[in-house]
């Protein structure tokens, strides 16, 4: 068993904290991905797990052992570092044995695991080479393969995607996922770009500002964030945020008027609302280009993305509603056109961006 | 844009042309001059009548001459491989400070590197006086009595390394830290995952990458400890200068108080032939072990 606990882990460096009390408990076998923007703590919270920096407070356990106190080596986990932090004077099959060697590993055992690794990642032809010599995916190869050798509890992989040119990065990241479908090892991937997150994740970690903001499979995370800071970093195009106020309960849910526009319906519950400085969030393909939609603005701004397109619009406040639109649309800036919302997909925001969701 | 390559190149040698003129007169010149003299026997000033050969064979049946090679190369291997390891050893005890620590001790290890070798000379003559000096207290110590070390023998050559290394070291840390913090701290973090203690990182990590600038140095210090003269000039002052004579002392000997222009310029060129031979055998093989 590789599962991973951290209890209230903190890191502060001198009166500047970095994280603040995180708690989590990652299955084995799973792959976590902690998803924030640049400066969350995401990368410091990994580099906490493999013991390169000090745990300030709190606790890490790993396979049931408690490992905060640990150095690296005795914690039995493996990382792949953003710029691959490969050996430049060894070469690939050294680069991978280096770590076996270390601990003693019996030569043919480890000629067969630094084989066996490369014929999975098809490095084979690179063993003798230097990594100056190979391209930025190879050495990617590389690094991973360096992690695998050794069989650890856990892959450590921080950015491992940022440094390749984008058709390699979506290649490279269906690689990983069947990597990790392969070998069941906990995974633990940090990185910025929600893609990633929502293409590889079991559970995606949304971390912002030093704390998490939710723990999610890809499609909680998505569809019922937990704050209006997961709402708004993941999914593309942003998530609308039209500021609303209550008007009564409906059918199914509570009524929200805004911008001069006639109602919407929504699944939210009025119960356990709050009265004031409401925000109401739908996603752009909860809202369609229609002609007996409720709501009219003027567009503003037409995206073109082929299977669909994204219809920026001004609303008579001022505020600005992103519609979707099927893929080949007649609609131009300029035009006034409505919009219906559908109601069941809209959530509601309050003023600590606390999220309130139709009930399941 | 369109180039007028005539006029770049123009340009170009109007640029360098201050640098030629200078290294011409002041360099090559010069060297031309001591190789002709070499074949002449020319006084101090003046010139001298073409001799061919002579100095040359005079110089291989020379005790004096085959004394200072020795002497010399004595002071090479007691200085050039004991400098880069100490300035290794120095630059990664350095390079784990941080910040204003880290400067101030460069500085303290740099300090006497400024200093000129008169105030050098002086410092270290003191230290080593045989009455007054500080250093006598450990000397009596180990010997059982106070030793003048720059009057005995078999002392002399080792304690001007002494000094010449307490005051060039600082140059080669410097040089060695440069190249430490080249070295990307994630490989040290991959190497800590990678179970690697503190020796395995060093043999297989810190020193293979910073074996450029090993080379550097070595290659430096050899050229540099070949041209010994001030520190035992200065040192041997009031002893026996021959038995410690090292060359560019001969050759000044030679040259400034023997009058024999011709045959120092012998010599020299003797020194200059053995400065280029090494220096470039010595950096072709280190560079080639590097790449290995």
């Amino acid at each position: 068993m590789s599962d991973i606990v951290l209890k209230e882990v903190s890191k502060s460096y001198g009166a500047v904290s970095v994280l603040d009390k995180v708690s989590m408990h990652i299955e084995s076998g799973e792959f976590i991905v902690f998803l924030g923007p640049s400066g969350c703590g995401k990368s410091t919270l990994l580099r906490m797990i493999a013991g390169l920096e000090e745990v300030t407070g709190g606790e890490i356990h790993l396979g049931g052992q408690r490992v905060d106190q640990l150095p690296p080596n005795e914690r039995g986990v493996a990382m792949v570092f953003q710029n691959y932090a490969l050996y430049p004077h060894m070469t690939v099959r050294n680069n991978m044995s280096f770590g076996l060697q270390n601990v003693g590993t019996p030569k043919e055992e480890i000629t067969r695991r630094v084989e066996d690794a490369a014929r999975m990642l098809e490095i084979t032809q690179l063993l003798d080479r230097k990594p100056a010599q190979l391209s930025g995916g190879q050495r990617q190869r590389v690094a991973i393969g360096r992690a695998i050798v050794r069989d650890p509890k856990a892959f450590l992989l921080d950015e491992p995607l940022s440094n390749l040119d984008a058709g390699l990065r979506v290649r490279t990241r269906l690689e990983l996922a069947q990597l990790h479908n392969r070998i069941k090892a906990t995974m633990i991937f940090v990185t910025h770009d929600q893609t990633e997150a929502m293409t590889l994740a079991t559970r995606i970690v949304v971390m912002n500002n030093k704390r998490i903001e939710q723990i999610g499979t890809p499609m909680e995370v998505y569809s019922r964030p937990a704050t209006r800071f997961v709402a708004s970093f993941v999914g593309s195009p942003a998530m609308n945020f039209l500021p609303v106020s209550a008007v009564g309960e409906g059918g199914s849910g509570a009524t929200f008027a805004f911008s001069g526009q006639s109602p919407v319906q929504t699944a939210v519950s009025l119960a356990g609302l709050p009265r004031d400085n409401l925000t109401l969030g739908i996603r752009a393909e909860a809202a369609h280009v229609d002609p007996n939609g409720a709501i009219q603005g003027v567009v503003d701004v037409v995206e073109r993305l082929g299977e669909r397109t994204l219809v920026y619009t001004k609303l008579s406040d001022g505020s600005t509603l992103v519609a979707e639109d099927k893929g080949i649309s007649a609609v131009q800036a300029g035009d006034t056109i409505r919009i219906a919302l559908d109601g069941n997909a809209a959530m509601v925001f309050d003023a600590t961006g606390k999220a309130y969701h139709a009930a399941r | 844009m369109i180039r007028n390559y005539r006029r770049e190149v123009a340009v170009a040698y109007l640029l360098i042309l201050p640098f030629v003129l200078t290294y011409g007169i002041l360099f090559l010149w010069p060297t031309i001059q001591m190789v002709y003299l070499s074949f002449t026997d020319a006084p101090l000033i003046g010139p001298g009548s073409w001799v061919g050969l002579e100095n040359y064979y005079e110089m291989f049946d020379d005790r004096r001459f085959w004394t200072a090679v020795r002497n010399t190369a004595y002071f090479v291997a007691l200085t050039v491989i004991p400098n880069t390891l100490i300035g290794l050893a120095i630059a990664m005890m350095v390079s784990r400070l941080k910040g204003w620590q880290q400067s101030l001790i460069l500085a303290m290890f740099f300090l006497p590197y400024i200093l000129p070798v008169s105030v050098v000379y002086r410092l270290w003559n003191w230290m080593f006086n045989i009455q007054f000096g500080i250093l006598q207290y450990p000397i009596s110590a180990i010997a059982g009595e106070n030793i003048n070390v720059f009057r005995t023998q078999w002392l002399f050559m080792p304690a001007v390394a002494l000094v010449t290394i307490w005051w060039t070291c600082g140059f080669n840390i410097l040089l060695f830290l440069a190249g430490l913090r080249s070295i990307s701290p994630d490989i040290y973090e991959a190497a800590s995952l990678d179970n690697a203690n503190r020796w395995t990182i060093f043999r297989r990590i810190t020193w293979p990458l910073i074996w450029p600038v090993t080379a550097l140095v070595l290659t430096i210090q050899l050229i540099l400890q070949l041209k010994i003269f001030d520190q035992v000039y200065l040192f041997v002052q009031g002893g026996r200068p021959d038995p410690s004579m090292v060359m560019v002392q001969y050759i000044y000997s030679l040259a400034f108080q023997k009058n024999q222009g011709g045959y120092g310029a012998t010599v020299a060129v003797a020194l200059f032939v053995i400065v280029i031979v090494f220096s470039v055998l010595q950096f072709q093989l280190l560079r080639a072990r590097g790449e290995k």
